[in-house]
Parts: structure tokens; C-alpha cells; sequence
């Protein structure tokens, strides 16, 4: 009877390549070292390749693949994926997983693809760790995660009045010149 | 910095991974910054989190000093880059060597941070303390848990569920706030106006009161080794309303689960709640009912009535109907475990489960593929595979190996639908595309067919014949032309499969070559075709000048064999060419390292493999069938046949538990059984008995919570009979001196053994086992009794400090009556295999019927493991599973004696009425005194 019902979350791109990859392992135990799922990358990447080719244009949603449960789905060039115990009830996961893709629908709300995923990477990263943490399932409802993922701060200018007009001016002279070199 | 440069890191992410030195340069200037740049600082924490989730590594000073420039990044007060700033902290704690130096800005973020951040620095908490911190978090965890906020509470619970390895007792100080978590329902606030620029939109978080999940997750972990405080939390949570969340209540019913796996007896007081949540409005609930009842029933099946069952099958077929896939597949993976032990209950799932057949998930049509087969009967099983045919071409292999196996568990179970089962089997072969492994699964099937059931023999090798005139995988081709070596030289047209096999010398490579001539020589000593000897030593003296060296060799030696059979005064040839009995591999595996590493005079004396045990065919036969029943019921076709895993074997082996009476682990208990007798023979008392001829399991003598915990193993030899008593003492600080058993004849007037000593243990310390031996002279060969048996030996505390008794101590001698040891009639025999049990039965001489009344409360079930232990034999036909809904059942056990070898068939006629079950058991074998003994002493 344990929390940690989530084993990892992926999401690969259109050739199976891995543009997100986390596989969780409770903290403070003892790594085993025979899971190498957890320790290798090599291993990783290996399960990666052969998951993708199973589930690649399978429109599954839910399989058994080596002693996990897999949940997935596939956009136009991503997948997503969630890796779940195999004893872990199929519907929690589910939830889980739900809550997963919702949240990234609301989250970049371009949709879900590749490019919008690679330029909105840190998104992403907090949309996830808002979901699960270690493995175990914070939230399910896409909402309430998405209400927690805070956007890139903006490029604040403020001036620092103390230091007069020429601390201004030099400081004109130096944003007068980024966008130049910006090709401006 | 370049405009080139700018750009990309504009673009950050877009396109090929950034490159890691980069990077690295990148985030060390930036970070150490002063004033710190917020958005740059992110976009770049960004890209070396995406670096990390790619697998790419740091050294060790490389992260280090990335996470000291990021800790310096707390000074800046701006929540999106704080939240960037703890995901870097949790993915580089685990490289960078020093993270405590972060601790005190996190905690201080617990303690003064805004709703947004508090979460992150509380979770961010678990990768930065460890066993000497941990208590200093107290306070703020304690405060986090009563946290009115959802997010935080959460956060809290969570972080304390992950340091719970660490620091269980700073945890467990504040259990009852975390106990309130449970019935408090924390409504998010409204998302202050400042905030809501930070966001990356304006979304209203919506209270699933998931705190409730963790809150309970923690408190189980907390107190799980109570069961009296876990039964109070199952029935508080389950009586009242208090949980909003549906993964809350899915662990309630966990916790249920948790008990009824420690006391089954508690079943009758959740079972109206557990099958009132049956029509819950959450899925997930309903289907962890079902899952729990379903295996619980498995386990104990007089517990839930058949009326009850069926209330968790009409909620599983309802579900079967639902639109979404997981469902579907969760109540198939539920299905598919029930058919395995009992496939008759879910029957009235079968119209569903035809239509699922066509699901677009192949994981979801092919367990409805697989539980059909196993609720099948023998009515319908030739439509059902008439289906399958037209299925089975367009699935992949993954899926095809699941079939095949299902198919052959079928075989197995109806020998007499074997015709059409062969008949796919063979097409399949033949006209499906497949992979080496699916075809091998197939052959493999048709090989269990072929020894099993013989009647299938002729039909089978005819059809592989024609296969491998056009097969193109060398390990498949060799695996059937040894089949055919084996099998066809006692068929009623051996010259048939001759030729087909000589087809293959002259057109095949030499690994072929080499496989056919071995199956050749095989015809020579046929005894149906004495004229094929001829021809075939013709045959072996034309390959005998083939190319290859080791296809020579072979036709070479198998030449000289056959020379040699013709003058009868050696058996040698006989032997190689037509072994009758093969060795127990582990055994000689563990011989052999042994005979390796004790190298005493540089192996001058040659290896012995007469010690090491050896089966006849037969017995082999027996073993693989009782091995394939046991994987039938554990269920191997769980899981999409990847090979092996470790959690699957760990899974099927606390399954097993449950299931079966009698065929639980055969394998380990064989291993340990050598390992026993190795070490009775090790001692120099017993070296003179000769061989063991058979050891029985281990008998429990005591209850498995006593002081002493104490099995019994009978070894019996020619003329003698030892006694092995395992004793563990579980006593702590207690040591026993001295430990012996005392065995005493229910009947020592009349009794045909005659004590000859004890080997006692000097000392058992606590948590240690030992083994205590009695030994006996028995002077008649099949001797019966009962004994009546006591624990003897001196208790003296022991030091805690040493470990030893206290110097002087002269302890206390006491007695412990443990319960009584029988050999009966099921220790002289062991299972063996036999083709066609009725015409066997109709053929053994002697005969003997008994008639027994069970009174006790027992199930078919339950008596036929019973019968199967005590009489050792081996069920056939696969008649070790009662029918669910009958009351009558027929028993059929086969077995041989293990002094002479002689035969002895047993068939048992139960039926179960209101009394009690009534047994009628006839025995029929070559030794009339071994079969009357059997049928007596059966219960």
C-alpha cells in the first residue's frame, strides 16, 4: 500500500526520441541495483526505444509492457507517456494521467507538439513536478495544477533614480545597443 | 556575446539539445550575476533541466558549484524564478556532494514564502535533508500538515512520507495532525491579485481534497505494524462520509485489503461495506472492490458465498461496456486472474467478452481471447478456436505467443479436444508469419501435446514432417528432428519418419546434419521395423564421409553404438542412444561446482554422478506436468510475455500462496531437499544407511507464531528411517542448550521400528534454526505409524552484549510437546506420469476400496489437496480442481512406489452433501500391500 504508484513520465518525440524523461525512485531507499531502469541511462533509453515502437501508431491508450502499466497518447508528433506499477489500479493511473495531459493542454495553450513543448520547456518541468513528486500523485485535477505554473518572469526595467541622469542615460545607452546587436 | 549566441538562447530549446560546456559557462556567468537577471536565469535553468532529463551527466565539482551559484539565485525575490530555482535544486542534489548549505534559504521559504513558493520549498526539503537534519524540519512540517492550504498541506504530508526512511520517529511526533488531514476538507483559497501576473494563466483550481490520499498513505506507513490501529483507521474511514477523494477511498479499500490479508476472519465485518461500494460512483473504486474480493475469495474460498461472487461479476460485466479503454482493461486483467483458478464463475461474461475480441486495443482482444479459452468447455472450444484462426494472422507476435500459450494450458485441459487444437496449432505453424520465438512457442505447444497426450503422436509427427521440408530457423528444424528421433521409433511406421529425416541430411546445413543423424541412430534399435537397422546403418555409412567434422563424428560413434548393441553383453550403446532416464539438472549442477571446488587430489578420483538423482522418463513427465498445472494457475500469460523480470516471479510466488494446496513451489522445495539430504549424509551415523529413497516435505509441527517453530522431514532408506527436525527458536535472549526430540510410538507394542539414537543441537542462540535427527531400524519394508513427539532442552539467557549465555548460567531444562509425526503409506510413493489413466487402471492387479465420511467443514477443494499431499501422487487429467458447481468430483492419482517402483493408481469419488463429503477410493496397483496401505491410511 504505497504512494509511489508512478514509476516515470515521458514524452517522446515523433521517432521515438526522448524530449522528456523521468523515472522515479522512492527517496532515501536503497537503490536496487537490479532496476536498472532507474540507474542506467543506457537501459533507459533502450526501454524507451522498444515501449515506442510498441505503442507507435497502436492507438492503445493503456498496455502491460515488462511488469509496467503504461498509459499513452500520441499527438501529432508526441507521446506521452506515464509508466505506473502494474499492482496500482488501472483507473488511478488513469487520473493520473488525465490530469497529465489536461494540465499540459491548459498549460501551453498552443497545444501539444514538439516545438511548443521544446520552447516552453520550463512549463513543462513545473506542469510535471506539480503532478507527481517522486512518484507519488499530488493532483489530479488539471486546474488546480496549471494554477501553480508560473509563466517566465518579464524583463523588468526599473530605474534606479539615485543614481541620477547619467545612471539613466547609461543605462539607455547600454538597451539602446542590445537591440542593435539584436538586429533591431 | 554574439547576436549568433543571443539568438539561440532566445530560442532556447528549439531544435538539437544545447551543447553541455555551454551551458555550463552559461549558467555559472548568469547566475553569479549581480543584479541577478530573472528571466535569463530561467530560461537557462531551463535548459540545463532539460540537459539533466536527457541523461546527460555532471561531474561531480561540475554540479556542485552549478548548485552553489544556483543556491545564490534565493536572493532574488521573484516567485517564477524561485519555482525554476528548487526544480534544479531536487535534480542536482543527487550529484552536487554538499546540499546542505541550501537548507536554511529553503526553510526559510517554508517559513516566510508567499502560497506559491511554500509548496515547492517544502518538497524541495526532501533532497536536501538526511538522518541528522531531518529533525530540525519538525516545526515546519508540523505547521505545513495543518496547513489550510490544499498545496501546502499536501506538500508537507508528501515530504514527509519520502523522509519517512529517515526519520520515522520525528515524523510519527506529529501523526496526529497528520491523522486530521484525513477528515479536513481544505478549499484552495482565491489566488491573491499580485500573483496572478506570475501565472502562466488564469486558471481556478477546483478542491479534489487530494491531502486526504496523502494524509492516509502516511498514517497507514506510520502504523502498519499495529494491526489493532489500522483495523480502528479501515473502519472509521469506511463509515463515515468524510472522503471526497476517489484515490482516498481506492486506498481505504487497500486498507481493507491489508487486513483481509492478515486476518481473514475480518472479511464478514467489511463485506457489506466492500459490496456496497460496488455501485460507487467512481470507477476505480468499484474496480479495486472487485480486485480485492475477487483475489481474497481465490484465497479463501468458503468465505464468500457464490451468491456474493456474483455480484462482483454482473459489476465487472457492466463495466466491460464502459467507453474508456482502462477501464475495460482493468476488469479484463480482474477477469482473466478469476479464469485462471475458476473460469466457470465468470461464464456469464462470455457474450461480452466475444464482442471484445474485435477491440481496437489488441491488449484488451487478447485477453478476452485468452479468458475465453479458459472459460471454455469442451462444447464450444472448436468454434472458439475457428475464431482465433482468423484472429491470430493479424496480430503481432507478442500477442500470438499469449494465444499459443493459452492454447496450450487448453490442451492440457481437454486431452480429448487435442484434434483440433493440433489442427490450428499445425496451421498456425505452417501459414503464419512469425518471428523465431512465436514459431518456437508453437512447436513448444505441440511438443507438450505429443507427450502428453499419446494418442496425438501419429497426427503430430506426420504434420511436423511436412513443416520441415520448408522451415527456415535451424533451432526450431533441431528441436523437432530430435522429437522426431524420440517419438518415432516407437510409432507403427517408423521408415516414414526415416525418410523425412534423411531428406534433411542430404539437403540441410550442418548444424541440421548433425541433429538428423543423432535422430537416425535413434531408429536403429527400433523394435516396430526390425529391417529398418539395416537401412539405416547404410544410411549413417554414406554420411560418415560427409564434410563436416561433427556430422562425421556423430554418424561415426553412432555406427560403433549400434555395432556394439548387436552382441547384447553391454548396455552402454543401448543406454546412449535410447536413454531411459535423464539427471536432475540442478543437482548435478551443484555436484559438479562441488566436486570443482573441492579439488582434494587434483581430480584423480573421476566425478561420481551415482549420487546425483535420476528420473525416468516418466518421472520427468510428472514433473513438467505438475510444473505446467502450477504455471496455469500462477498464470504466465499476465504480462505481455517479456521475458521474466524479477517482480513477476516475486508476484506470481506471493500469489501462489493462495491457490494451491500441494504444488507450491516444487521447484525450490526440490533444491531443498538435496540440500538436506547432502547434509544428512555429511554425517557419519548415516553414511552406512546407503542412499536416501525418498525425503518428504517438511511437515509443520507447531504453529508458525510459537516459541519454537519446528518441521518435520522423514527420510526413509533401505532398512532404516530417519527423523529431521528443523528447530527455530524464536525466543529472543533466550539460547537452548541441548535440543532434542524425543519420538515415541503410538503403539510401541506392536511397532516395527526400533529407536537407535538422537543426534541433538548443542545450541540453538535466538533467531537461529538447527537440525535435531532421530533415527530408526526398520525391520519390515513398508512400515506405518504415527509418533508421538517432544521438545527437550535447557533455556539459559543469553547476553545481550556477547550474544552468548552468561558464563555459569546453569538454565532451566524444560519440555515442549509438539504435535505428532505419521509415515504413512504417501512417503513409500512418488507421482509418475502415465499417458492414458483408465486403461492403466483397468490393468494393475491387486485392488483395494475404502470408504471414509469427512464431517469437518471442508470444500471439494480442499479435500482434493489433502488427498493429493497425503497420497503423494500426481492428479491426472486434470482432475485437482473441483468444480465450482457441483458437489461430486472424481479424483484420478497415479503414482509409484519409490522402494520397488511398482505401479499403484488411485480414483477417488467424492461427493459433498450436507453431512459432509463422502469419499469412495479405489486403489488399484501391482503390490497389494502398498495399495491397501495407500487406500487405508488416505485420510
Amino acid at each position: 500500500m504505497s504512494l509511489y504508484s508512478v514509476e516515470g513520465i515521458l514524452i517522446l518525440d515523433s521517432k521515438g526520441e526522448r524530449i522528456y524523461g523521468k523515472y522515479y525512485n522512492p527517496p532515501h531507499t536503497h537503490v536496487d541495483e537490479t532496476n536498472t531502469l532507474i540507474t542506467s541511462n543506457k537501459v533507459q533509453l533502450e526501454f524507451e526505444k522498444q515501449l515506442f515502437k510498441k505503442t507507435y501508431k497502436k492507438n492503445s491508450e493503456i498496455i502491460l509492457y515488462e511488469n509496467h502499466l503504461i498509459l499513452y497518447k500520441e499527438y501529432t508528433d508526441v507521446t506521452l507517456y506515464l509508466i505506473g506499477d502494474d499492482n496500482e489500479n488501472e483507473l488511478i493511473l488513469q487520473a493520473a494521467f488525465d490530469a497529465y495531459k489536461n494540465s499540459l493542454e491548459l498549460v501551453l495553450n498552443n497545444g501539444i507538439d514538439k516545438k511548443n513543448i521544446q520552447e516552453n520547456y520550463d512549463l513543462v518541468l513545473l506542469t510535471i513536478d506539480e503532478l507527481c513528486d517522486n512518484g507519488i500523485i499530488l493532483e489530479t485535477d488539471p486546474a488546480s495544477i496549471a494554477s501553480r505554473v508560473t509563466k517566465a518572469p518579464e524583463e523588468n526595467i526599473t530605474l534606479d533614480l539615485d543614481k541620477g541622469l547619467l545612471g539613466a542615460w547609461g543605462f539607455a545607452k547600454s538597451k539602446f545597443q542590445e537591440r542593435l546587436q539584436q538586429g533591431l | 556575446m554574439s547576436t549568433k549566441t543571443y539568438k539561440k538562447f532566445e530560442n532556447a530549446g528549439s531544435g538539437d539539445l544545447p551543447d553541455k560546456m555551454t551551458v555550463y559557462q552559461d549558467c555559472m556567468n548568469t547566475f553569479n550575476e549581480s543584479p541577478v537577471n530573472p528571466k535569463r536565469c530561467r530560461v537557462l535553468i531551463s535548459r540545463l533541466l532539460r540537459l539533466l532529463s536527457n541523461g546527460v551527466a555532471f561531474p561531480e565539482n561540475e554540479a556542485t558549484a552549478l548548485f552553489f551559484s544556483i543556491s545564490k539565485l534565493f536572493q532574488h525575490q521573484n516567485d517564477a524564478l524561485r519555482q525554476a530555482v528548487y526544480l534544479a535544486i531536487k535534480e542536482l542534489s543527487g550529484m552536487s556532494e554538499d546540499v546542505l548549505m541550501a537548507t536554511s534559504s529553503i526553510m526559510k521559504d517554508v517559513q516566510n514564502g508567499s502560497d506559491l513558493v511554500k509548496p515547492n520549498a517544502i518538497r524541495a526539503l526532501t533532497y536536501v535533508l538526511d538522518e541528522s537534519t531531518a529533525f530540525s524540519a519538525e516545526r515546519l512540517l508540523k505547521s505545513a500538515v495543518v496547513s489550510k492550504h490544499p498545496s501546502i498541506s499536501s506538500a508537507a504530508l508528501c515530504t514527509s512520507y519520502n523522509l519517512l526512511p529517515i526519520s520515522e520517529v520525528t515524523i510519527k511526533r506529529f501523526a496526529n495532525e497528520a491523522q486530521e488531514g484525513i477528515s479536513d476538507l481544505k478549499q484552495f483559497p482565491s489566488i491573491p491579485y499580485d500573483e496572478h501576473s506570475l501565472l502562466v494563466g488564469e486558471f481556478y483550481p477546483n478542491s479534489t481534497y487530494m491531502a486526504q490520499y496523502h494524509a492516509i498513505g502516511l498514517i497507514y506507513q506510520l502504523k502498519k505494524n499495529d494491526k489493532m490501529a489500522i483495523l480502528k483507521l479501515a473502519s472509521q474511514l469506511a463509515n463515515s462520509n468524510t472522503l471526497k477523494n476517489q484515490l482516498a477511498k481506492v486506498q481505504v479499500v487497500k486498507l481493507i485489503d491489508d487486513l483481509l490479508a492478515r486476518d481473514p476472519q475480518l472479511y464478514r465485518q467489511f463485506e457489506e461495506i466492500l459490496l456496497s461500494w460496488l455501485t460507487n460512483k467512481h470507477e476505480a473504486v468499484q474496480i479495486e472492490v472487485a480486485k480485492v474480493i475477487s483475489t481474497f475469495s481465490l484465497r479463501n474460498p468458503r468465505l464468500v458465498s457464490p451468491e456474493r461472487f456474483s455480484y462482483i461479476v454482473t459489476t465487472l460485466q457492466s463495466l466491460l461496456a464502459v467507453p474508456r479503454v482502462s477501464t475495460r482493461f482493468a476488469v479484463l486483467r480482474i477477469l482473466n486472474k478469476i479464469a485462471m483458478v475458476s473460469p466457470e464463475k465468470i461464464a456469464v461474461c462470455n457474450a461480452e467478452l466475444e464482442t471484445l475480441i474485435n477491440d481496437s486495443n489488441r491488449n484488451i482482444s487478447t485477453y478476452a481471447i485468452t479468458i475465453l479459452l479458459k472459460t471454455g468447455n469442451a462444447s464450444n472450444i472448436a468454434s472458439l478456436i475457428s475464431r482465433i484462426t482468423r484472429f491470430i494472422h493479424d496480430v503481432s507476435d507478442d500477442f500470438k505467443i499469449i494465444i499459443i500459450d493459452a492454447i496450450r494450458t487448453l490442451s492440457l485441459n481437454f486431452p480429448q479436444e487435442w484434434k483440433s487444437i493440433v489442427k490450428f496449432l499445425i496451421d498456425v505453424l505452417k501459414n503464419s508469419e512469425g518471428g523465431l520465438k512465436f514459431k518456437n512457442t508453437v512447436v513448444e505447444a505441440i511438443i507438450d501435446i505429443v507427450s502428453f497426450i499419446p494418442e496425438s503422436k501419429d497426427m503430430i509427427l506426420e504434420s511436423l514432417c511436412d513443416f520441415i521440408e520448408d522451415c527456415e530457423f535451424n533451432e526450431i528444424l533441431v528441436r523437432i528432428l530430435h522429437l522426431l528421433g524420440k517419438e518415432g521409433p516407437y510409432t507403427s511406421r517408423p521408415s516414414l519418419y526415416v525418410r523425412h529425416i534423411y531428406n534433411r541430411v542430404v539437403l540441410e546445413n550442418s548444424i541440421i546434419r548433425s541433429a538428423a543423424v543423432v535422430a537416425l541412430a535413434k531408429f536403429a534399435l527400433t523394435k516396430n521395423d526390425p529391417t529398418l537397422k539395416e537401412s539405416i546403418v547404410s544410411l549413417l555409412n554414406r554420411i560418415a564421409n560427409d564434410q563436416d567434422d561433427e556430422v562425421r563424428d556423430r554418424a561415426t560413434i553412432a555406427l560403433r553404438l549400434i555395432e556394439f548393441s548387436e552382441d547384447d553383453s553391454t548396455t552402454v550403446a543401448t543406454e546412449l542412444i535410447e536413454p531411459k532416464y535423464f539427471y536432475d539438472l540442478p543437482s548435478l549442477e551443484a555436484k559438479l561446482n562441488n566436486y570443482l571446488n573441492t579439488n582434494d587430489d587434483s581430480f584423480k578420483t573421476p566425478f561420481d554422478a551415482s549420487s546425483v538423482r535420476r528420473f525416468t522418463e516418466d518421472e520427468v513427465k510428472a514433473i513438467e506436468l505438475k510444473r505446467k498445472q502450477e504455471q496455469a494457475l500462477t498464470g504466465t500469460t499476465e504480462g505481455t510475455s517479456e521475458p521474466g523480470a524479477k517482480k513477476a516471479k516475486s508476484e506470481s510466488t506471493t500469489d501462489n500462496k493462495g491457490f494451491a494446496g500441494p504444488s507450491v513451489g516444487e521447484d525450490e522445495q526440490e533444491l531443498l531437499n538435496t540440500k538436506y539430504a547432502e547434509k544428512l549424509l555429511a554425517i557419519d551415523q548415516f553414511k552406512e544407511y546407503g542412499k536416501i529413497i525418498n525425503s518428504s516435505k517438511p511437515v509443520s509441527l507447531t504453529e508458525s507464531e510459537a516459541e519454537f517453530v519446528v518441521n518435520g522431514i522423514k527420510h526413509i532408506f533401505k532398512d532404516n528411517i530417519v527423523f529431521q527436525f528443523n528447530i527455530t527458536n524464536t525466543l529472543p535472549n533466550v539460547a537452548l542448550d541441548n535440543v532434542s526430540v524425543t519420538c515415541t510410538q503410538e503403539d510401541p507394542e506392536a511397532s516395527q521400528l526400533e529407536e537407535l539414537f538422537t543426534i541433538s543441537i548443542d545450541r540453538l542462540l535466538p533467531t537461529d534454526t538447527g537440525s535435531c535427527y532421530v533415527s530408526f531400524q526398520k525391520n519390515d519394508e513398508l512400515v506405518i505409524e504415527g509418533f508421538l513427539n517432544n521438545l527437550l532442552f535447557t533455556t539459559k539467557d543469553v547476553d545481550p552484549n556477547t550474544n552468548e549465555p552468561y558464563e555459569g548460567e546453569e538454565g532451566f531444562q524444560d519440555e515442549y510437546e509438539i504435535d505428532s509425526l505419521y509415515i504413512s503409506a504417501g512417503d513409500y510413493v512418488t507421482g509418475s506420469f502415465i499417458g492414458n489413466f483408465d486403461a492403466a487402471f483397468d490393468e494393475l492387479p491387486a485392488e483395494e476400496i475404502a470408504v471414509f465420511n469427512i464431517q469437518e467443514n471442508l470444500s471439494l477443494q480442499e479435500v482434493i489437496d489433502k488427498l493429493v499431499i497425503n497420497s503423494n501422487c500426481l492428479p491426472l487429467n486434470n482432475t485437482q480442481f473441483a468444480p465450482n458447481d457441483s458437489n461430486s468430483h472424481t479424483l484420478k492419482l497415479f503414482g509409484k512406489s519409490v522402494l520397488s517402483g511398482s505401479k499403484v493408481a488411485l480414483l477417488i469419488k467424492m461427493i459433498r452433501s450436507s453431512k459432509g463429503i463422502a469419499l469412495k477410493v479405489q486403489g488399484k496397483g501391482e503390490d497389494a500391500t502398498l495399495c491397501s496401505d495407500l487406500v487405508n491410511g488416505l485420510m
